[in-house]
């Protein structure tokens, strides 16, 4: 369903490529992690597919399908279609994700209220079932919060519930559980992994922690300074790491866990 | 509704507070008043006789508690130097002043707003520097040059209006409103350029914030990103800067009166401090230091309405 | 790309003020004409012989412009140093110290700075008493004490933790040494640009005050704009010449303050 094939990606203001010739594929229904440490390029690979990466400061390359459809060269006008309404995106801080002085629910239903004609309503009652169905204990009252009210955790099953309100096919998973306890980590999991079995929704999950990716992922692809240096399966890859910089990846797993920020 | 109430009782507290420290800070400096009315040559039951009329005779906190008494109930004591009624004195003053210092301010809100957001759109485009130069320049011109030249080019050339001669703002509101508004503008100006140089900054570090990433990936347009999370999330700093704008616009307001022949509270402050004339000199003070409070406090209510998260805080 | 720009902002403020600060030193050593005796004819249009021609007692207004930047100058420099001085020692030992007189302190110049500087100049002036010579300079540097001491506490409340800091203590360096020897130097970054903008308020309100003639000042440029105000039809030139200088000088001083805002966003 996403292809990328030959992606480059370059800032302006760095002498290296962000990402350099990375190509990847996500079939229906699949979890494919992206893993890397800071700076390998992975992020910027998944803020390229939801087109969110800056045009004016950097030159692209490649291309971008989703559904046969051009992400890479579209225009802004048929981008901001497919942004939000094929592709949703969860982000690493959900407190600074959210905009601090709107509601929890109105943020969750905004896709609804840009794509849909919907009614308050209408947007209402589909927002309520989305909260419900990320587990938010009484929705009705999240609904009415404004994020500074609500804990991280919560912020970011409602964030998960604003990605999914309006069954996107592709979902972009930016370090979603870094920032939260090792609990709620494993919660947050466990809801993305029953998303995708209900709803057969695609997803692409970024970390740079490789044993949060096994829990969750079929495939696994390694970055490494812009490139991509290993794919496969996520056993096959854990057990066969067949790249150096997997090898170390691997071994760099703590033994309890990290929660440094990437 | 309860922080709503906080913020009032403490308006209050300052407001007391700042009209202690005037009272106190006045009576001693201003020696002896009646002595310096009547001169040295005045006979001792003379000077007797007029401290008691000016109540100068009573302690200190009796004093003060009369003044303030007073002060609510319009009886603000007598000017030594006109020996009239102060609130006689100052009450057409006060309109003239508060009309022409809201007018200014209505202008920089009108004015600033849609530009500082405007001006978002230069940033890095070729001639952003051009723009920041001439905010600069705005902000370097002081009001009463400005004034000048206005006062010269529509007062006595084109003759729009007639400086010094302010029509009465009962009778001929909207005559007033035209000649006030000539002065209102040159106040204006620099204040116009600060603060849009205050929001186009609001609304850059906003934009560069992760919220607007969120925005754009459910496929906002750049229209609907600002207005349905930039501005209000710009707005609250705006409030407060504008609300520090309306408590300079009385600083500006005193020079430019002055320029304009403009018979309002600055001018007669002025006028009053060569006077000596403590009695109107702490009760324009305090007037005015109450207005500065007063719309610090609107602020403040303001931005607790739109920022939930300032209701907790506590903070003042 | 970015750094020319920066460097367009300092390069043109300093150039301007640079100028205006030679011309003030010339006029300190020599001007052309006494600014207070008569030279010519009145109301001489600029000319050769009178460069902003002549008042209503034919004084050379060149001349007279000259003095009064020196007048104005003395008073902003004066004004700044009393307020950047005695605000950075407020602002640094309660930034540094921190605790309950740096909470009451702060309250205290939160509220000061929430009333408009003329305002309070204008109340210190008439506490004072107008008729001195020294309450004006006085005055505005109370009132810029509060503005720097808020600068330079935050500078310094932030730099209190600092490692460079803990390690100077630990080594036995006392709190004076820290504060002047580790500390000063490094809030420089946030104090350069506060100075400017200090030195810009004072060089107004200077004029400002002067302009309505609140206390005995010499010729300083407001209170020749006021004098000027009188013969704006006569002798506009004179309205002109002394405004512009006065838009100049902090204009000049107000592009060197962007500049140096724009480096430190920078780096």
């Amino acid at each position: 369903m996403l292809e990328i094939r030959d992606l480059h990606v370059k800032f302006h203001s760095r002498d290296r490529e962000a990402v350099s010739g990375v190509s990847l594929r996500i079939e229906d229904g699949e979890i494919l992690g992206l893993v890397g440490e800071s700076g390998s390029g992975k992020s910027v690979t998944a803020m390229s597919v939801a087109g969110l990466l800056p045009r004016k400061q950097c030159t692209l390359s490649g291309d971008i399908l989703l559904d046969g459809q051009d992400l890479l060269h579209a225009d802004r006008a048929l981008l901001r279609q497919i942004q939000g309404k094929k592709i949703g995106v969860v982000f690493q801080e959900p407190m600074s994700a959210m905009d601090p002085l709107m509601r929890v629910g109105e943020q969750v239903g905004e896709v609804l209220r840009i794509h849909t004609g919907l009614d308050k309503e209408e947007r209402k009652r589909l927002v309520l079932q989305a909260m419900e169905s990320v587990e938010l204990q009484d929705p009705e009252a999240v609904y009415r919060k404004y994020p500074h009210e609500l804990s991280g955790g919560m912020l970011q099953r409602a964030m998960i519930a604003a990605a999914i309100v309006i069954e996107p096919q592709l979902l972009l998973l930016d370090e979603p559980t870094t920032a939260l306890d090792v609990t709620i980590q494993a919660q947050i999991l466990e809801l993305l992994k029953k998303l995708n079995r209900e709803r057969g929704i695609s997803m692409l999950f970024i970390s740079h922690n490789l044993n949060v990716v096994r829990k969750l992922c079929s495939r696994v692809a390694v970055m490494q300074k812009g490139k991509l240096v290993e794919t496969g399966a996520t056993e096959d890859v854990f057990f066969h790491p067949q790249h150096p910089y997997t090898k170390k990846l691997i071994e760099a797993i703590p033994t309890r866990h990290g929660k440094e920020t990437a | 509704m309860k922080y709503t109430l906080k913020r009032i009782g403490l308006l209050l507290i300052t407001m007391l507070l700042v009209s202690f420290l005037t009272f106190l800070a006045f009576s001693l400096v201003s020696g002896d008043p009646a002595q310096t009315k009547l001169g040295t040559e005045a006979t001792p039951e003379r000077l007797a006789a007029l401290r008691h009329e000016w109540g100068l005779d009573q302690p200190f906190f009796v004093r003060y508690f009369r003044w303030l008494a007073g002060f609510f109930s319009g009886n603000l004591g007598v000017s030594y130097h006109y020996s009239k009624p102060v609130w006689d004195l100052i009450a057409s003053k006060v309109e003239v002043t508060l009309c022409m210092c809201l007018l200014s301010f209505v202008i920089i809100t009108l004015v600033s707003i849609p530009l500082g957001i405007w001006s978002y759109r230069w940033v890095g485009g070729p001639f952003d520097w051009l723009r920041t130069a001439f905010n600069q320049l705005c902000m370097a011109v002081p009001p009463f040059f400005t004034g000048m030249l206005v006062s010269y080019g529509f007062g006595i050339v084109l003759r729009v209006f007639v400086p010094g001669d302010v029509p009465d703002l009962h009778t001929q509101f909207g005559a007033a409103v035209k000649h006030l508004f000539f002065a209102a503008v040159c106040i204006a100006i620099p204040r116009i350029a600060m603060t849009i140089r205050m929001m186009r900054s609001t609304v850059i570090s906003e934009m560069n914030k992760s919220y607007v990433r969120t925005a754009i990936s459910r496929g906002n347009d750049r229209h609907a990103v600002l207005t349905k999370h930039v501005l209000k999330n710009s707005l609250v700093s705006t409030i407060t800067f504008l609300g520090q704008t309306m408590a300079e616009i009385i600083g500006g307001s005193i020079v430019v009166e002055q320029v304009f022949g403009i018979p309002g509270l600055g001018r007669f402050l002025v006028a009053s401090i060569g006077y000596r004339d403590y009695p109107v000199v702490q009760t324009i003070v305090v007037i005015l230091a109450f207005w500065v409070v007063l719309v610090g406090t609107i602020a403040d209510l303001l931005n607790q309405h739109i920022d939930p998260r300032l209701r907790l805080g506590g903070k003042t | 790309m970015k750094k020319q720009k920066l460097n367009g902002y300092l390069v043109a403020g300093i150039l301007i003020t640079a100028l205006l600060l030679l011309l003030t030193v010339y006029g300190a050593i020599h001007t052309p004409y006494s600014p207070t005796a008569y030279t010519g004819a009145k109301f001489e249009a600029p000319s050769a012989a009178h460069l902003f021609g002549t008042d209503k007692l034919g004084r050379d207004i060149f001349s007279r412009v000259l003095k009064g930047m020196g007048t104005t100058l003395s008073v902003a420099l004066a004004t700044v140093a009393i307020g950047a001085v005695a605000g950075t020692a407020v602002g640094a030992a309660t930034g540094y110290f921190g605790g309950l007189v740096d909470d009451a302190l702060m309250r205290i110049n939160d509220a000061l700075t929430a009333f408009p500087s003329i305002l309070m100049a204008l109340l210190v002036i008439s506490l004072l008493g107008p008729e001195h010579k020294y309450s004006l300079i006085l005055a505005l540097g109370i009132v810029f004490i509060p503005s720097f001491a808020r600068v330079t506490r935050t500078a310094f409340a932030s730099l209190r933790d600092v490692n460079y800091i803990t390690s100077a203590r630990l080594m036995g360096a006392g709190n004076l040494r820290i504060l002047l020897v580790h500390l000063l130097p490094n809030t420089g970054r946030v104090l350069l640009p506060a100075l400017t903008i200090g030195f810009n308020n004072a060089v107004l309100a200077e004029a400002s005050m002067s302009f309505l003639r609140i206390t005995p000042l010499e010729t300083s440029l407001g209170y020749m704009l006021s004098e000027a105000q009188g013969m704006l039809s006569a002798a506009p030139w004179y309205a002109l010449s002394t405004g512009i200088v006065i838009a100049l000088l902090v204009f000049g001083v107000g592009l060197i303050g962007e500049g140096l805002q724009q480096r430190n966003k920078e780096a």
